[in-house]
């Protein structure tokens, strides 16, 4: 073949491009558009007027002394239950990674329940367990003292911080965990050999190497606490406070605000991206505190006589993230009124049959089965092919995707959904009222998540693999077809699960973007809440923890780890908002 | 079986050229070795040659197509070659048969034949048996075979090793370079091979290129590259070596101070600055109390002190310091030692052993 033969077969003239290139480009253009296009919508609205641009929306936001109340309470709410998410992950974490502690699978897999539980579910149960009225434990406490006063009372500041930092602590403790995994034991027994005792070791060694993800863990839990929606909506509207997220949700409620909401969202988003910002810091300088790697000898420290104490705390608080919680639900859904005792006149099944046979929770259920299931193709899809775009840099730019599709990290699912609001209630994109404006947030909310779940894949799959299928005559798209897809396989699954879990338990976006005919079980949950159907929303709440359990194991079977090892070396993925 | 040429081959990582302008032809069914340190620009230019990477400038031929030029790449699967990799590249979820034969199967060949080859060339690598295994069921040495196999059972072109051996243990390794050579020598495919161990490229190819900076510094028969290395970097690269730095006194003379050795050459440029390669195996010790062997009438004759003796078992290694110079050599003695540490010696070299080089190379 002569020179010109040769470039008239081979007419594309980048590197690997070839015929593949067409999909390589639309993947990246369709991830800009998902992302961009929302919020450049949101930051132009908040700053729209009918003529040119104007300031008067954060004007008006930040003189409100309503609106300024509720980013006080946020602030309080983030601030307080990062740090009570420390103090309890921070010991939580020592102990199951280094001492001999008895139980500490079983800890373990506690915990997890605990990450993968959403937390506006949480904040039903324990409604009906620390609600000053009807709540369950102040009728024990009640019954047991004579005391006419509860015990507990939920809707308050202090009760809503607990409940948000029972279901965030785990974010702390697979930072702290995972760190201390790295940390040989030569490390702390080159301090004992020298002369420091086993308290002195952990105070001088052990807590200035694992600073920085204390540290780290701690943001990551305010961010979650700043981004949640469902466990103030529950806890503390009946209080009577707001916080920015249920402040962002009022405004929409008739007549909406938008500007207003847009100008409120623009300041959460800055300060979740800068908080990130000084997480992914702290992770990189982190390289003293990952001393030693995988040929690290790790021997548990003997607690003693303090084994059975600690156990017993660590069951304490998973008693209250779990067991508790899980109880009352499971008590809820078989009972006509959940706060009577368990009696067989108590005993019912209407709250099921209720639940699957009445047509307004069919229909949420069937919207969030298939909700779940076409953002999870679609989006393990997505996040499968740019992971490989970025890891075999094909394109142009290609650093630039993976910031993209990492971006919606910052974003909080209520901003997410008032920017996807703007953008998709005018034309060119018509899409509000129909299924496909959640679809596309959850697309987008889901995307760090899959993306740095295939981006893990595509890493342990060897470019040498592919290119050895190149040289023996096959072309790029075949090999993708025959070795990188059954390689990438069972990471792409856990891709699929992880975002379908997500998508099942969203209710910060979807609250916002929901219309009578497309509501979503969390919002029919929500819902439920209002008209008092306690034992309805216990049924879905466990018909929901059901599914998520499930495809955990399902996960677990095919990465061969658990959920919790799964988010190690810092990836911020953790950080995408449950609630 | 054609050959490969490679003209002025340039390919630049950002402002870095990690191959400038290299030169190279290896002859129809030669093995050639690409042999450097790392960032030498040897693998880049090996996966320049498998069409992975684009040329900045320059044209790589085979036989009388060329594949690659910076107006135009011929993809990989286009190129009838074959290639083993450093990591072996061995696709974990399909057996040793189906891993041999994807290359087979890519080119439609009838299953009957696919087969009889595949087995065939198992059997050349020792693997007959092990074709429904699993990669992940081998060991080191057995899957590297299975990579050849892979590699070899297409009949490609022309053959590219990445390293092939580096990851075997000191023993595999050794026995694997002439397992490499026994198939060379029953292929005779045209081959490139790339290693930063000199004695794997010298065990195993017809010839060396060491590389430097991204251009070939020299290339030849490893006597030729150990012999008459023409610059200081291939003298330091290829075996060890005693480097005198010095200027020509006369057109076959090289001094350094009072020091005056006679060289391999006769066309020096007095007054130049030259080093002088001495290979510490072609450096005689003797005794100096006694006369002993008379050296060769030209041979340059020192005088000298022995410094350390490191007793090797089959050799001993010795630093002698040259007398009214600054000069410390390191000779390889035969064992048992015949000289001492401390020991007063006369120094001999044939003029023949002292290779001049210029200075700055």
């Amino acid at each position: 073949m002569t020179l010109e033969a040769a470039i008239r077969s081979h007419p594309s003239r980048l590197d690997g491009l070839d015929r593949s290139a067409p999909v390589w480009v639309l993947t990246a253009a369709v991830l800009a558009l998902l992302i961009l296009l929302p919020l450049g919508w949101l930051g132009y609205m908040s700053v729209s007027a009918e003529h040119g641009v104007t300031l008067a929306h954060y004007a008006r936001v930040f003189a409100d002394p309503q609106l300024q109340k509720a980013l006080w309470n946020t602030v309080v709410l983030a601030f307080w239950s990062g740090l009570l998410s420390v103090a309890i992950g921070a010991p939580m974490a020592w102990l199951s990674a280094r001492t001999d502690l008895p139980w500490s699978r079983g800890i373990r897999s506690l915990i997890m329940a605990s990450f993968v539980t959403p937390p506006f579910l949480g904040a039903f149960a324990w409604v009906m367990l620390a609600g000053p009225n009807a709540g369950y434990l102040n009728k024990v406490y009640r019954s047991l003292t004579g005391a006419d006063d509860p015990l507990l009372n939920i809707f308050t500041m202090p009760g809503l911080i607990f409940v948000v930092a029972i279901y965030t602590f785990p974010y702390v403790y697979i930072m702290i965990a995972n760190t201390l995994g790295l940390i040989a034991s030569d490390l702390e027994e080159a301090a004992s050999i020298l002369g420091a005792n086993r308290f002195r070791v952990a105070l001088t060694i052990t807590l200035p190497m694992v600073a920085p993800a204390i540290l780290s863990g701690f943001i990551l839990s305010v961010l979650q606490a700043l981004a949640l929606f469902g466990s103030p909506a529950i806890l503390a509207l009946p209080a009577g406070f707001h916080t920015i997220t249920t402040q962002i949700w009022a405004l929409f409620h008739y007549p909406p605000k938008v500007e207003m909401a847009a100008a409120f969202s623009v300041p959460l988003l800055l300060a979740t991206a800068l908080l990130l910002l000084v997480q992914k810091r702290l992770l990189g300088r982190r390289g003293y505190a990952s001393v030693g790697g995988k040929g690290a000898q790790r021997r548990a420290i003997p607690l003693g006589a303090w084994r059975y104490p600690a156990l017993l705390g660590c069951l304490a608080v998973l008693g209250c993230a779990v067991f508790l919680p899980y109880g009352i639900l499971a008590k809820a859904a078989f009972s006509r009124a959940w706060a009577q005792p368990l009696t067989w006149e108590n005993f019912t099944l209407a709250n099921w049959s209720f639940t699957f046979l009445s047509s307004s929770t069919q229909g949420a259920i069937v919207n969030t089965l298939e909700l779940g299931v076409l953002t999870a193709c679609v989006g393990a899809g997505l996040a499968a092919l740019l992971a490989y775009v970025t890891n075999r840099k094909l394109i142009v730019g290609h650093q630039l995707l993976a910031f993209l599709a990492l971006a919606p990290i910052v974003i909080p699912g209520t901003v997410l959904a008032v920017a996807l609001f703007i953008a998709y209630t005018r034309p060119p994109f018509l899409l509000y009222g129909t299924l496909w404006i959640l679809f596309i947030a959850y697309l987008t909310k889901e995307m760090p998540v899959g993306y740095s779940q295939s981006d893990a894949t595509f890493r342990g799959i060897h470019p040498e693999l592919e290119e050895a299928g190149r040289i023996l005559g096959a072309g790029r798209l075949r090999v993708l077809r025959e070795i990188t897809a059954p390689l990438a396989k069972s990471g792409i699954i856990a891709t699929w699960c992880f975002i379908f879990i997500g998508v099942i338990r969203e209710l910060s976006a979807s609250i916002i973007l929901f219309t009578p005919n497309t509501k979503v079980m969390s919002v029919v949950i929500f819902d439920l809440k209002e008209e008092g159907q306690f034992g309805a929303i216990a049924v879905l709440g466990i018909f929901m923890l059901a599914m998520t359990f499930a495809i955990v194991a399902l996960m677990q079977t095919l990465l061969g780890r658990d959920v919790l090892g799964q988010r190690s070396s810092g990836s911020p993925a953790g950080a995408s908002a449950p609630g | 079986m054609p050959g490969v040429t490679i003209r002025g081959l340039t390919k630049r990582y950002g402002d870095v050229a990690a191959v400038q302008g290299l030169e190279l032809r290896v002859e129809p069914g030669e093995l050639v070795a690409l042999l450097g340190p790392s960032g030498c620009g040897k693998t880049t230019t090996l996966r320049l040659v498998a069409g992975f990477l684009k040329p900045e400038a320059g044209e790589i031929w085979v036989g009388e197509r060329c594949l690659s030029s910076p107006a135009a790449v011929v993809p990989p699967e286009r190129r009838r070659m074959a290639m083993i990799f450093q990591s072996y590249a061995l696709w974990p979820h399909m057996t040793v048969d189906q891993n041999v034969a994807y290359g087979l199967r890519l080119a439609k060949t009838p299953r009957a034949e696919r087969d009889r080859r595949v087995a065939e060339m198992l059997k050349a690598v020792q693997l007959d048996g092990y074709g429904s295994r699993y990669p992940g069921e081998l060991s080191g040495g057995q899957q590297q075979r299975v990579a050849v196999a892979r590699a070899l059972v297409v009949e490609p072109e022309i053959l590219l090793l990445d390293e092939p051996l580096s990851n075997l243990d000191a023993n595999l390794r050794e026995e694997m370079r002439f397992e490499i050579r026994r198939l060379h020598e029953t292929f005779a495919i045209t081959t490139l091979y790339v290693t930063h161990d000199q004695a794997e490229a010298m065990v195993i190819s017809d010839r060396v290129a060491v590389l430097q900076d991204g251009r070939v510094a020299q290339i030849g028969t490893a006597e030729e590259l150990f012999e008459r290395p023409r610059t200081r970097f291939v003298a330091e690269f290829i075996g060890k070596t005693n480097l005198i730095d010095g200027v020509a006194d006369g057109t076959g003379t090289v001094a350094r101070g009072r020091l005056r050795l006679r060289v391999a050459s006769t066309d020096l440029t007095p007054g130049a600055p030259v080093a002088v390669s001495i290979r510490p195996h072609q450096i005689e010790l003797a005794p100096r109390a006694l006369p002993g062997t008379p050296a060769a009438p030209d041979a340059n004759v020192l005088a000298g002190t022995v410094v350390r003796a490191s007793y090797l078992g089959d050799g001993v290694d010795y630093q002698v310091r040259i007398e009214d110079s600054d000069v410390v050599l390191r000779v390889a003695g035969p064992a048992p030692p015949r000289v001492r540490l401390g020991e007063r010696v006369s120094v001999s070299v044939a003029p023949g052993a002292c290779v001049p080089l210029p200075s700055d190379g």
